[in-house]
């Protein structure tokens, strides 16, 4: 069971990492919330279903299958009014020159 | 007219007890704690919360002008593998991106794609601008009257969403779950 956890646990790790990463490479507004908005979702999920499989069945793992649901319900409506709100004032979106 | 009406009223009330009993449900899960007190509490918060909603849970249906849909009349059953396969379909498009981002060349081709999908239910839309932006590589930038701007990542991930012919799976899932065309 631990290491089904620790599995989880480096999981999300990883896509936290990469969303940092993704964040910092890309080259303008919405490539960046690509990076920040998805790859957190499923790095955080899965980090906080990790700690619920170490934590056993109970009712504190139940609560944080909880915050899994409200993450996925959440996180992209945020993306959403962001990128919204950047399209509506106007920001051009980046694209790759030399076509 | 009227045996409609009273049904519809017959139906709102139905509802309201059970999203009260469900609100009571998740507050005891938080609480956790067994006692008079908390237990009260909890039962003239979830009442009163759902008092409150009421009004927000009656959507206008988006092309029937007029017409107006219960927020909590879903197809419940038909949305379990629905999940399952999004959850799987995260997994797999969050890997594709994390390949893009680490790929020292990051061949990426970000464009804005349109395409229309009318279904008359706002929930529907919401389920499908949602799924949208949880998978990776594409963005809901704006819905108006059906119409979607998408902000994709790859040509790829564009086209999977709006094919130059027909529709993407996303679109046509949804709509199944609906029963739209």
């Amino acid at each position: 069971m631990k290491f089904v956890a620790l599995f989880f646990l480096l999981g999300g790790f990883f896509f936290t990492t990469v969303a940092a990463i993704g964040v910092i490479r890309f080259p303008d507004f919405y490539t960046r919330l690509h990076a920040s908005g998805k790859g957190d979702t499923l790095g955080v999920a899965m980090s906080i279903i990790g700690l619920a499989i170490y934590n056993g069945f109970n009712l504190i793992s139940l609560k944080l299958m909880f915050i899994v649901v409200f993450i996925f319900l959440a996180n992209p409506i945020g993306t959403h009014v962001l990128s919204r709100a950047a399209y509506r004032s106007g920001i051009k979106p980046w694209v790759r020159k030399g076509e | 007219m009227s045996v409609n009406n009273g049904t519809s009223r017959r139906a709102e009330l139905i509802q309201f007890v059970v999203l009260s009993l469900a609100l009571f449900v998740f507050w005891f899960i938080l609480s956790g704690r067994t006692d008079a007190k908390h237990i009260i509490i909890g039962i003239v918060t979830a009442i009163v919360t759902s008092w409150i909603c009421r009004p927000v849970l009656r959507l206008k249906s988006t092309t029937n002008r007029g017409e107006v849909i219960a927020a909590y009349n879903l197809p419940y059953i038909k949305l379990i593998p629905y999940i399952f396969w999004l959850l799987w379909e995260v997994v797999k498009a969050n890997i594709d991106v994390a390949l893009l981002v680490l790929n020292p060349k990051m061949p990426i081709e970000p464009l804005m794609v349109k395409f229309k999908k009318s279904m008359s239910n706002p929930v529907a839309h919401a389920l499908l601008a949602n799924s949208i932006t949880l998978t990776p590589g594409t963005i809901t930038v704006d819905v108006q009257d059906g119409v979607y701007t998408i902000h994709a990542l790859t040509k790829s991930a564009a086209l999977s969403l709006a094919p130059e012919k027909g529709e993407g799976e996303m679109p046509t899932r949804v709509g199944k779950l609906f029963n739209e065309k």
